[in-house]
């Protein structure tokens, strides 16, 4: 365990990372999809929120559904929401900050930036009204993360939260996230496609003389009409490339503060550990700070008793295991019954074993801190259920 | 890898190109051509940056020059960015699979199984050829779109199978992927396959014997055949009684609610790849 790590290795202290990371700003939870990021963000608010006089947002982005069962709430919408303090103090969570839910609406971000960005008021009517507007602006890859990112920015600036906890969206992969900004400037951007909005402009002629053969093509493939609705959009959207840069650079360099943490959400599957890996390493490229990893749905360490798995070999052997047991305790053993209870122990113990190894690795990807939520094995309540993430982290 | 056995000649398609798909089949990562893993089984990845070239020289005859010039980062951004040229890739090259005849007229392939994205974003890709009618009025795509939404909505042909796991979130995501597939497309639905199912200990000589080992006296009597760890076995059989039961409610709502037939696959502790494939194959074929 690394020296971060070593100062969350007792158990009896909850709320470790929640102080660890409660000074920070800002805290994004990445990590693949299915891996409990929502939960994890709703509980890392609720901790910091329990532990110091904080006023904490947790952000999402989609689905709301999500984080409003987390929360045991009926819905959360794009207006902020004040988690009850009195159900959280009943279900064992008592506050001593304020706890702030709201969940991103990713249409009013775009459109926001297209006024926000657009030199004159015609300009972002004409992008507002244009059908390909509405068409890619919630479908265009990284337009749920780049929303997010903008969001986050603006939260941060207007500076009413001591923290802001952001549960990223479930991204085909979570890299996607990181990419956003610089994605979303490059479909405004002027390099791209400025062939396509004024073909006959001087600056670009080398281009051009590759282009004509494609804008012949693009008009064979799409028909005459939608080649020059498109080429009139993109004239549009290049309108905002100024000023898309300038916020990508500047949540590029928030991205990159001293007061924002990275923290990875995983469980121990394998795809989800490789791409926990897989992330932090990008982390590392980009110079992005990884505050911890934690790590979900860990099975209890009694699984891998290797006592416990001898027992289990007994049972499940076929031929002697249930009449040698019978023999011993003197009473009837079903042999049957005594192999699938052998099986289903042994089916846990290699999961746990795997799950073993899977830890060592992820042990070794970055020095940073690492905490292991629990599976949760009884049936508890979404919000039963956060309160037990919560005093995990 | 079922049908494959059985002589049925399987394409599957890996959608996100991460490689899972070739590796839990044993094979290294592949791209954009069929490749041969197993006897009646092929495999191919969409990977849009470099599939976007082949889709145009495919269906429109696009001279790969543009791979040459500066306008090929628009192509790599169009494939990988744009909605709707993004999914009738994906869609798209899937139909031109099942147009492939041999010489004689008969397909190329029985069947292909597309390991598709999340539910949250399969019905953009699948209706992706509808949204683009509405873009696109004419011109060569607009016929492409047609063919390709004509095969997507044919239910003799195409049969969307979602999978869920026995927990709350999951087993809500698929119910509501149903819904909408079943409301506001003309999509057909497969059996739903309910993924990592634990059976809890319900057999009631299962259950007496945990009760008989719980017991002090009778683990102690049992010690010189099952050794010091019966404690142990024990809880690891509770722990997975608690796990199968809580699954259960998840996995009712899913059988009650849902148009098609919940097909349980047991949790496999396999290594990941091959062996866990082989092991979720052979628990389908043993469930009939």
């Amino acid at each position: 365990m690394r020296r971060a790590s070593a100062e969350l290795a007792d158990a009896a202290h909850p709320q470790r990372l929640a102080d660890l990371l409660g000074g920070l700003d800002v805290v994004i939870c990445c990590g693949s999809g299915g891996v409990g990021k929502t939960t994890v963000s709703a509980a890392l608010a609720a901790a910091m929120a329990a532990t110091a006089e904080r006023r904490v947002m947790v952000l999402t982005v989609d689905p709301a559904r999500r984080l409003a069962s987390a929360l045991g709430m009926p819905g959360i919408g794009a207006e902020p929401v004040t988690v009850s303090a009195a159900r959280l103090r009943q279900a064992g969570l008592p506050l001593r900050g304020e706890l702030v839910a709201a969940m991103l609406d990713q249409k009013s971000v775009w459109d926001g930036m297209v006024e926000r960005y657009a030199p004159t008021r015609q300009v972002a009517e004409r992008i507002l009204d244009n059908r390909f507007y509405q068409g890619v602006s919630d479908a265009f890859v990284g337009s749920h993360e780049y929303a997010a990112i903008e969001a986050l920015y603006e939260l941060h600036e207007e500076g009413e939260y001591d923290c802001l906890v952001v549960d990223t969206p479930p991204s085909r992969s979570a890299i996607d996230f990181l990419e956003a900004p610089e994605r979303i400037s490059d479909f405004v951007g002027a390099r791209l496609l400025s062939w396509l909005a004024h073909p006959s402009r001087g600056g670009f002629h080398a281009m051009n003389l590759a282009a004509a053969p494609l804008l012949r093509i693009a008009d064979r493939l799409l028909g005459g009409e939608v080649l020059g609705e498109l080429g009139d959009f993109v004239g549009d959207l290049q309108t905002l490339y100024g000023g898309v840069q300038r916020r990508a650079r500047s949540v590029s360099r928030l991205l990159r503060s001293p007061r924002v943490g990275f923290v990875i959400v995983t469980t121990l599957e394998p795809a989800a550990s490789a791409e926990a890996e897989h992330f932090a390493t990008k982390l590392r490229e980009l110079a992005m700070p990884l505050r911890a990893v934690v790590v979900n749905r860990v099975l209890p360490a009694f699984l891998t008793g290797e006592a416990a798995i001898r027992a289990a070999d007994a049972l499940a052997d076929d031929h002697r295991g249930a009449e040698a047991l019978s023999r011993a305790i003197r009473a009837p053993v079903d042999a049957a019954a005594a192999v699938a209870l052998g099986r289903t122990h042994r089916l846990f113990h290699e999961l746990a074993q795997r799950e073993a190894r899977q830890l060592a690795r992820l042990g070794r990807i970055a020095d940073v801190a690492s905490v292991q939520v629990p599976l949760i094995t009884t049936p508890v309540s979404a919000l039963e259920g956060l309160v037990q993430v919560a005093a995990a982290l | 890898m079922i049908a494959a056995r059985r002589g049925v000649r399987v394409l599957a398609v890996e959608v996100d190109a991460k490689g899972d798909l070739p590796e839990a089949l044993g094979h290294p990562a592949v791209g954009f051509q069929p490749v041969v893993v197993q006897r009646n089984l092929s495999v191919l990845a969409l990977h849009p940056e470099d599939s976007f070239q082949e889709y145009l020289a495919i269906f429109f005859k696009v001279p790969r020059f543009t791979r040459l010039t500066p306008l090929a980062g628009v192509f790599d951004f169009v494939a990988t960015g744009v909605p709707g040229p993004r999914d009738m890739l994906m869609v798209g090259k899937i139909a031109h699979e099942e147009r492939r005849r041999e010489g004689d007229g008969a397909p190329i392939w029985d069947l292909i199984v597309v390991d598709a994205t999340s539910s949250g974003q399969i019905l953009p890709q699948l209706t992706a050829a509808r949204s683009m009618r509405r873009l696109v009025r004419g011109g060569m795509l607009r016929s492409q779109v047609d063919f390709v939404d004509a095969m997507v909505t044919n239910h003799r042909k195409t049969a969307l199978c979602i999978c869920a796991l026995p927990e709350e979130m999951p087993a809500v995501e698929a119910l509501e992927l149903h819904d909408e597939v079943v409301q506001d497309t003309a999509i057909g639905l497969g059996p739903c396959f309910l993924n990592r199912c634990v059976a809890p200990v319900s057999a009631p000589r299962q259950r007496r014997l945990v009760e008989m080992l719980a017991d002090p006296a009778t683990a102690r009597a049992a010690a010189p055949v099952l050794g010091d760890g019966v404690a142990g076995l024990v809880a690891g059989i509770r722990l997975a009684d608690s796990l199968g039961r809580l699954g259960q409610p998840f996995a009712r709502r899913l059988s009650t609610r849902m148009s098609v037939a919940v097909v349980p696959v047991p949790l496999i502790a396999a290594r990941p790849g091959l062996a866990t494939t082989r092991a979720v194959a052979a628990a389908l074929e043993a469930a009939g």
